[in-house]
């Protein structure tokens, strides 16, 4: 049990885990996630791949959001972006998924500095604004390009294949995406142990007097945006393969505040709390669909009331937590875990 | 302190719906579970409500009456908000978690969506989508429209249009505004088809959004070309906003609006700007003189007599029906494809008068291609007569 | 009159009359923003709170009109002080971010509350105004508009006076302004911070009337509208009544432009994102709009 820091080097100053013991909790955690697929049915397998798809556009939104500080509402139009691209250059260029997500990813930073172009200019609020703009024209593109994109009627997907073997059920995408949050959750992780990381939290703190010290806003704001947009890429590209067809409907403005809700719900500038707020906001619906469907069961009649409370039990969960809890699951956990840690002490 | 204040609260919730998820009641005998899918909350919320209820109610009689050969029959409901992606997850869930035998489902561009998926699961799919593109068997062998297809109202429209032109020294000039959904777009192409065909004037297409809320710029565009009718292909809930805004525009086109674009509330909706416009209506609207209209009043009569219900109530109650009577007739076989067999077998089924006796063939799921016409006359829904097209294979999938 | 000049004046028109009804409900975004800056991303709920309560107060209560609006005008304060007091105060010091979180959180709650209480179906709204429409020139008009634009107007009037003449006026741009120096001069900025709410909820249920008359029907679309606010307040500057009616005519009359002489050429739909590609352009320019405070960011 640990009582405290001793520190000798810079070295050992930067490391993520102080001891061994998370280390192998986390091995641990993986080799048991690797097992899931044989036992769990198809609908959980789904909600997990969801989970872990929102993870990862979760951990871009916090980069940008929560350690950069630039606020977007236009995350559900990246998110589509890196679905449409992947899905068309598999469908229409022929590319295997492991060259088009990476591509579309790509695209989809190339976009996403394009939009943050607005935010040497503007801040805060005026940002916001600016990104939800930035979402609307999307979406309209995406449906009216009606030769690339098959506008509102829907987008096949061809399911991903590594050497002819088809990705094509939940629990063979499961492993690919989980594939992919672990290495995203590590990145995001390291990046913020780098200059370019601590660039991005000075901009977020203070960013007049970032300027003054030498950090280059214009770069540095823009990398946040590129970042930021490569992981929703992947992210969309992954929602590609899962849903295997693609709809603009799927990239609501709504879509763009569950991300919000999830880093803020999860605990923003923190990567346990992006996974929390993933996991949180994939979940909710979930639950409430399964105790309206057991409801319904006693009561018929009740259907259309508690349809309705979806929407109820998520404005309260917002307020809630910002009323309560502004620092997220992350800090509530953080605190669990201390307690734990410590006890029986108190500190 | 703070922490130990928290903790005690966000249990007693969890326990809460903990509680409320192990209420599911025991069955003597399994039920027989099916798929139900509404829209609540989204752009057709408005009938999705009375399909909801029309459904729900449904079961409930048809339980009361002894279930399907001895067994109770259950809905699983899904509210999806008329967003595909989560239609699609619903499906998943119907199929892989809750297994059931048929799904009730809804609108056009989910049910196109699921169609691959549907033909691989064998999953009979009875929607409330009358797409054109869900008729042909060979394309969709388990895709069963509810009702008169999209492709066949377009077509009655077309040969009404082409029938009552009287004027001989031009042909008859005609619009189409349809929703910018796969709902509204589903008749476009054959509808362009068939006007090319029967010879009439296809001068103009207004697109409208999903979630209409003034039309007059696109009713000005449609003006230019001055058409002397226009078909609309959209909700009940924005028919409305578009006759109004031709009514203030004092537009002299005749309007003909799809089956899932009126019902009992348009003409009060409308107000003056209804008058003399036109409705392909596929069931029979609420109080109508029909054998089947007691079964549904006495029902409503007896569990919520303070309701008010709509088309959309019975076409709940027809779906029901039909699924229902399918899985009767493949008697002890419950798979689906004895239920898909067992509807491909309903010849001139009697829906209890709410509609045209439907008939599914092997080779063509068009239940029917008769409905009636009506206009609103003094704010009123007046039927004019029946119409109907032949049941032409060459439009079939289309 | 030549063919295209009646085409494009209609155009004009619509526009001006729809713009007058985004311009109400900018008010009430402004209103907000003005005395406490806090940013609502949830407008258009609050319009569909003040169409749900008007109509259940008018034709499910079937109390007559000079009663039934007061009502609604009530409640609406009421929802003010509510929003207010228990979700806005607690959050006064958070960062930008959880504020308009927070606006988005009371907006879901809102839609599902009346969703649950009233359900989703199209209500027939009771027709105020006539629907004969009357001619300004080659170019019908609705009566709902005129009407609508004629309450802007004076609503503007009545506004601009209040905030220059009037105490509590000058005390509530004290306080947008610098709440240190307002708490320090006497101001109780916690009153000001609720009347603007009250104020700003009370407008919007104005507009939410007048959205039903419109529609003749009252529905959740009208929370779609909300968004248009954006542009409107970008446009005429966040915290200026008078930009929120101008911004809002303009608004509407682009709109109206773009949908007629774009749509044949893009397929339709353009009506929806020209006032965001508008929007995009503004924020580039000219980001305080036309009338809005500079804001000068102090070290």
């Amino acid at each position: 049990m640990q009582c405290g820091g001793f520190r000798v080097s810079y070295r050992s100053d930067e490391r993520i885990f102080e001891t061994y013991t998370p280390i192998v909790a986390i091995v641990l955690l993986l080799a048991a996630l690797c097992t899931v697929p044989l036992f769990a049915t198809t609908y959980w397998l789904d909600v997990l791949n969801r989970i872990g798809i929102a993870i990862i556009g979760a951990l871009g939104l916090n980069i940008l959001i929560g350690y950069t500080g630039q606020i977007s509402i236009g995350h559900a139009a990246f998110l589509a972006v890196g679905a449409y691209a992947t899905a068309i250059l598999e469908a229409k260029a022929g590319l295997p998924f492991y060259l088009a997500i990476p591509l579309a990813a790509l695209l989809t930073s190339v976009f996403g500095l394009m939009f943050g172009l607005p935010s040497l200019r503007l801040k805060g609020l005026y940002l916001a604004i600016a990104t939800l703009a930035a979402h609307f024209i999307t979406t309209y593109v995406i449906i009216h390009w009606e030769s690339m994109t098959n506008g509102v009627l829907g987008f096949l997907v061809p399911p991903a294949t590594i050497f002819g073997f088809p990705l094509d059920s939940d629990a063979r995408i499961f492993y690919l995406i989980f594939a992919l949050v672990v290495p995203a959750a590590c990145c995001t992780k390291n990046l913020f142990r780098t200059k370019v990381g601590r660039a991005f939290i000075a901009i977020r703190d203070r960013d007049v007097a970032a300027e003054v010290i030498g950090v280059s806003l214009f770069k540095y704001k823009l990398l946040a945006f590129l970042i930021s947009s490569f992981y929703a890429g992947v992210a969309g590209g992954l929602m590609a393969h899962h849903s295997r067809i693609l709809f603009v409907d799927a990239f609501t403005l709504l879509v763009a505040i569950d991300y919000l809700a999830m880093i803020i719900i999860g605990g923003m500038g923190s990567v346990l709390g992006s996974i929390f707020g993933a996991a949180f906001m994939t979940l909710l619906p979930e639950v409430l669909k399964l105790s309206a469907t057991s409801l319904t069961g006693v009561y018929p009649q009740a259907f259309g009331l508690i349809a309705s409370t979806r929407d109820v039990i998520f404005g309260l969960a917002i307020i809630f937590f910002l009323m309560f809890e502004p620092q997220g699951l992350a800090r509530i956990w953080l605190r669990f875990r201390n307690y734990w840690k410590l006890w029986p002490y108190s500190y | 302190m703070s922490r130990q204040r928290n903790l005690p609260i966000r249990f007693l919730i969890f326990v809460l719906l903990g509680v409320s998820l192990a209420c599911t009641p025991a069955a003597a005998q399994p039920p027989i579970k099916l798929g139900n899918l509404v829209d609540l909350t989204g752009p057709t919320s408005e009938q999705g409500k009375d399909i909801a209820q029309g459904r729900t109610d449904a079961t409930q009689y048809f339980n009361e009456q002894g279930g399907i050969n001895g067994r109770k029959i259950e809905l699983v409901s899904v509210e999806y908000g008329f967003q595909p992606p989560r239609a699609v997850a619903a499906y998943k869930k119907f199929v892989e978690e809750d297994k059931v035998l048929l799904v009730l489902g809804y609108g056009t561009p989910d049910t196109e969506a699921l169609r691959p998926f549907i033909t691989k699961d064998k999953m009979p799919y009875l929607s409330g989508s009358y797409s054109g593109h869900l008729t042909d068997p060979k394309q969709t062998p388990y895709n069963f429209p509810g009702g008169i297809d999209y492709t066949s109202q377009i077509r009655i429209f077309l040969n009404y249009v082409k029938e009552t032109w009287t004027d001989a020294s031009r042909k008859p000039r005609l619009a189409f505004i349809c929703a910018d959904n796969a709902y509204g777009r589903a008749p476009i192409e054959s509808g362009r088809k068939y006007a090319q065909q029967i010879g009439v004037d296809l001068v103009d297409e207004e697109i409208i959004p999903t979630v209409l809320t003034d039309a007059t710029s696109q009713l000005l565009i449609m003006q230019k070309k001055n058409p002397d009718f226009a078909y609309i292909n959209t909700n009940t809930q924005w028919v409305p906003v578009v006759l109004k805004d031709s009514y203030k525009l004092g537009l002299k086109t005749r309007y003909v609006v799809n089956n899932y674009g009126i019902d009992e509330r348009t003409p009060s909706l409308a107000g003056e700007a209804g008058e003399g416009v036109m409705g392909i209506a596929d069931i029979a609207y609420w109080g109508d003189d029909v054998p089947g209209m007691k079964i549904l009043m006495d029902f409503h009569n007896k569990h919520h007599p303070n309701d008010t219900h709509y088309s959309a109530y019975m076409r709940g109650w027809l779906w029901t029906l039909l699924a229902v009577e399918a899985i009767k007739r493949a008697g002890s076989d419950l798979t689906g494809d004895a239920v898909k067999k067992a509807l491909e077998s309903l010849r001139d089924f009697d829906t209890w008068g709410l509609t045209p006796p439907f008939t599914y063939t092997a080779d063509d799921h068009r239940p029917t291609t008769r409905a009636k016409l009506y206009v609103i006359k003094g704010g009123k829904l007046v039927p004019m007569r029946e119409v109907s097209v032949d049941r032409d294979m060459a439009w079939i999938g289309k | 009159m030549n063919e295209h000049v009646v085409f494009m004046l209609q155009l004009i028109i619509t526009g001006i009359a729809v713009g007058g009804v985004y311009a109400l409900m900018a008010l009430g975004f402004v209103l907000i923003y003005k005395a406490s800056s806090v940013v609502n991303f949830g407008p258009g709920e609050l319009v569909l709170f003040g169409a749900y309560i008007s109509w259940a107060t008018i034709l499910q209560m079937g109390l007559p009109l000079y009663v039934a609006f007061p009502l609604t005008l009530v409640t609406s304060v009421v929802l003010g002080l509510i929003i207010e007091r228990g979700v806005l105060r607690p959050l006064i010091g958070q960062p930008l971010i959880s504020v308009i979180m927070v606006t988005f959180g009371f907006a879901s709650v809102i839609r599902g509350v009346l969703n649950m209480v009233w359900g989703s179906d199209t209500k027939p709204f009771p027709a105020l105004f006539s629907s004969e429409p009357f001619h300004l020139g080659p170019v019908p008009v609705s009566p709902v508009h005129l009407w609508s634009f004629v309450m802007i107007i004076l609503l503007l009037g009545g506004f601009s006076l209040f905030f220059k003449f009037s105490l509590t006026g000058t005390a509530m741009r004290a306080t947008a302004d610098n709440q240190q120096v307002a708490l320090s001069l006497g101001v109780s900025v916690k009153r000001i911070f609720a009347l603007s709410w009250c104020i700003a909820t009370a407008v919007s249920a104005l507009s939410g009337v007048i959205l039903g008359s419109v529609r003749g029907g009252v529905d959740f679309s009208l929370a779609d509208l909300g968004l248009k606010v954006f542009p409107v307040v970008i446009l005429g500057g966040l915290d200026s009544v008078v930009g929120a009616i101008v911004g809002g005519i303009l608004i509407g009359v682009f709109e109206n432009l773009s949908g007629g002489y774009l749509d044949p050429i893009l397929g339709g739909g353009v009506k929806e994102v020209a006032p965001f590609a508008a929007l995009v352009v503004i924020l580039m320019l000219r980001p305080y709009g036309l009338f809005g405070k500079i804001n000068i960011e102090r070290v």
